[in-house]
């Protein structure tokens, strides 16, 4: 082998070169590390409001990244795509350091951290969280918070003034005995159908609960034991099957969350169950039916006046986020600038932390978008009537999956099409609820 | 000297393999790695869930047996996806195997834009299915479907009291095998077509000689002749349908109340939306026993075609 003038091969050389090579770049790379920003990265749905993606994109998140010296990254998925996201990302171990769910992600416990920290130093600046937070986050068992909410969504009615008041409800149903009486008399008279929706999407599964509860049925009790064959639930089926039957077209069978939306303001039903999407969406597109739609607050029944939120923003931070510090740093953060975040949401989101936004009463009573501007006033006293997925416990990985797959919505759908009768249907979704229970519980 | 054959066996044996061995072997690893990767290891892990106790957040496993084949098989939902897979199957099969045979007799025929026609044909199959099945979801909507805009417009329909193609269960079950149907077509089109030109035409041309009918040489010579690739369509077909949960869960999301959920959707809520891993892997699971037989059942047919 061929050795240079002092005894060095040539392979020796080479490997020396590269060694020396691999020490330079390995003495410039912390340089290198210390001059590259952080990165937070983030993903949450596309909101309904597109100006709130404005504000948080372009202003908040912005200027937190300037003064943290962090790059925030913001993706944004179609709501329906979340919870399959959520999964690829922990079968993967890796993804975002904070994850938004629409519902409250109990299934993940495990692989979230303890946000307990989170909600201790924002109630150090804020005060407590509203009990529909706590309830939707905590976990009674490990006694640990699995996410951190910021804020919930009120799901109040909107429902067509102009033909309420043809048939002697001009502040719209109070009850849901209003509701059965004044929208098939509007049925009747000017063909318009009510549009609860009994399909296998969210807004069913939340116009569902208002009812059910509203009636005193629940899914499960304090104790989180399953209590849905119940003379209180079949009542509540009792009562969709005569609307169905009265006010209602098979259309409500077919829905996806938008097509309440688009049916109202199409100007074809006269009742939805939703947040004030529609309404914020009628005031950009369509100012004259505007102001034919108002809201009223959750619909009395027998024994409650309850409805579910209507969403519930829940952060998580994963075990295997890159930059938890950061991510929890944001939250709290966050909710310093959720006065903010409410205005950019035009009133949807609603603070789970209710100092954040002291005057809200005042903001929605006298909003310039709103016709009358007084239009949101009701959303005032929202949380006498709004609660969690789990009522009246708390939001449990078997109550996700009973969410999830959809079992409420299929118990009234088979009632209101008289596939089962109500009785039959209530025992039949007790047996599903019970032996979802019973797996989580193994 | 000629050394004997044995020598030079040996001498061989001694080299190792050819160089045309190697060859092979190269050839042939990705696609073994793209199969173990891609299709064995799932597989695995689907039957190492399904006898588990994992969840989409869970970090440990444990082994729980049959439980939660017990569990799914006491579910009325489970029970009612398995027979409608069964029935989105074997309806959608039926229509696209008389479908595309229609289809291939039309287009073996030489006639003025055929090209233009075999394209339109072949577009469902090309373009994205959920680009497809959102189309449709448009068309059969309960609000501006189209289909009933134009039914009104003929005075078929009530207008105020359409149809509601994905809102009664009948309807959506029709709606689901005729949209799957309009996605499969092309393909057992094109397979259809190179078996029919593939058949000599002096064939039909002595039975046309001997006295034979249209229908007469379609049904006792042309589809005879045809029947070992028929299979081959219709057993490409049900494995594709059986597995296939897109237009469904776009369609209907297995609604109206679960009367269109077949396994694989009901798998994906289960799993996924549901959380429940192990079970979602059970449903799944339960297809494994039809797709073994029908995979066992294709690769005869491909073999006798090959004989033939």
């Amino acid at each position: 082998m061929a050795k240079t003038g002092r005894g060095f091969t040539r392979r020796e050389f080479v490997k020396a070169a590269g060694l020396g090579a691999l020490a330079a770049a390995g003495a410039g790379a912390p340089g290198r590390a210390r001059a590259q920003p952080k990165t937070l990265k983030i993903i949450q749905w596309s909101h309904f409001v597109p100006a709130y993606d404005k504000w948080f994109d372009g202003v908040f998140c912005k200027q937190w990244g300037e003064k943290h010296g962090t790059q925030v990254i913001v993706d944004h998925i179609a709501i329906g795509e979340i919870n399959a996201r959520a999964a690829a990302e922990v079968a993967a171990q890796r993804g975002h350091d904070l994850f938004m769910f629409l519902s409250p992600p109990a299934a993940y416990a495990q692989q979230t951290i303890d946000h307990s920290e989170i909600y201790q130093q924002v109630a150090k600046r804020w005060g407590k969280p509203i009990d529909l937070g706590h309830k939707s986050t905590f976990d009674p068992k490990t006694k640990r918070y699995f996410a951190f909410s910021d804020s919930y969504v009120p799901d109040p009615g909107d429902y067509r003034q102009d033909l309420w008041a043809e048939v002697g409800y001009p502040h719209g149903p109070d009850t849901w005995d209003d509701l059965r009486k004044g929208a098939k008399a509007i049925k009747d008279k000017r063909g318009n159908p009510c549009g609860l929706g009994l399909s296998q999407e969210l807004d069913t599964n939340m116009a569902m609960r208002a009812l059910l509860w509203s009636f005193g049925g629940s899914v499960q009790d304090v104790e989180g034991r399953v209590v849905l064959d119940s003379p209180q639930t079949v009542e509540a089926l009792k009562f969709m099957r005569a609307l169905q039957k009265e006010s209602q077209t098979n259309e409500v069978f077919t829905w996806d969350p938008s097509s309440n939306n688009r049916g109202i303001l199409s100007g074809k039903l006269s009742f939805v169950l939703n947040a004030i999407s529609v309404t914020r969406t009628a005031e950009k597109e369509n100012p004259e039916m505007s102001q034919k739609i108002q809201i009223v607050r959750a619909l009395k029944g027998p024994v409650h006046r309850l409805a579910c939120e209507h969403v519930m923003d829940c952060y998580v931070v994963w075990k295997f986020a890159q930059n938890p510090e950061g991510a929890k740093q944001f939250l709290v953060d966050y909710i310093d600038a959720f006065g903010e975040a409410f205005k950019a949401s035009e009133f949807y989101n609603f603070p789970c932390f209710p100092r954040t936004v002291p005057n809200l009463r005042e903001l929605i009573s006298n909003d310039p978008k709103g016709k009358p501007p007084d239009k949101y006033r009701i959303l005032g006293d929202v949380l006498e009537w709004a609660t969690n997925v789990g009522y009246p416990g708390y939001a449990t990985a078997a109550i996700d999956e009973v969410f999830n797959t959809f079992v409420i919505p299929t118990m009234f759908a088979k009632a209101a099409r008289d596939a089962l009768s109500p009785a039959d249907a209530a025992r039949a979704a007790a047996r599903e609820v019970q032996r979802i229970f019973d797996k989580w519980s193994r | 000297m000629i050394p004997a054959p044995a020598v030079v066996d040996a001498l061989r044996r001694r080299r190792g393999p050819s160089r045309a061995t190697w060859l092979g072997i190269a050839l042939f690893s990705p696609a073994l790695v793209y199969i173990l990767a891609l299709v064995g290891l799932p597989l695995v892990l689907a039957f190492l869930y399904s006898v588990g106790d994992v969840t989409v957040g869970s970090v440990g496993y444990r082994f729980v047996g049959l439980y939660n084949f017990r569990s799914v098989l006491a579910s009325p939902a489970f029970r009612r996806a398995l027979l409608d897979s069964f029935v989105f199957t074997i309806s959608s099969q039926l229509v696209v195997i008389v479908c595309a045979n229609a289809l291939a007799l039309a287009l073996r025929e030489r006639f003025r834009g055929r090209g233009l026609v075999r394209f339109l044909v072949l577009l469902p199959w090309v373009a994205p299915v959920s680009l497809g099945a959102i189309g449709w979801k448009w068309l059969l909507d309960s609000i501006y479907s189209v289909v009933n805009w134009v039914l009104a417009q003929a005075h078929l329909v009530n207008r105020f009291d359409p149809p509601m193609w994905l809102g009664q269960p009948a309807l959506a079950m029709a709606s689901v095998i005729a949209v799957h149907s309009w996605r499969m077509i092309p393909f057992s089109t094109v397979i259809l077509l190179a078996g029919l030109t593939s058949i000599p035409k002096e064939i039909p041309e002595a039975a046309a000689v001997d006295g034979a009918g249209f229908w007469r040489t379609h049904f006792q010579i042309t589809l005879p002749m045809m029947a070992p690739i028929i299979n081959v369509a219709v057993l490409f077909g049900v494995v594709f349908t059986f597995t296939d949960m897109t237009v469904v869960y776009i369609l209907t999301r297995g609604g109206p109340y679960d009367t269109t959920q077949v396994l694989p959707s009901l798998a994906f809520f289960t799993g996924v939306l549901g959380s429940d891993l192990s079970e979602g892997a059970a449903i799944s699971v339960f297809l494994v026993p039809i797709l073994v037989v029908v995979a066992i059942l294709m690769l005869r047919v491909a073999h006798r075609a090959e004989i033939a």
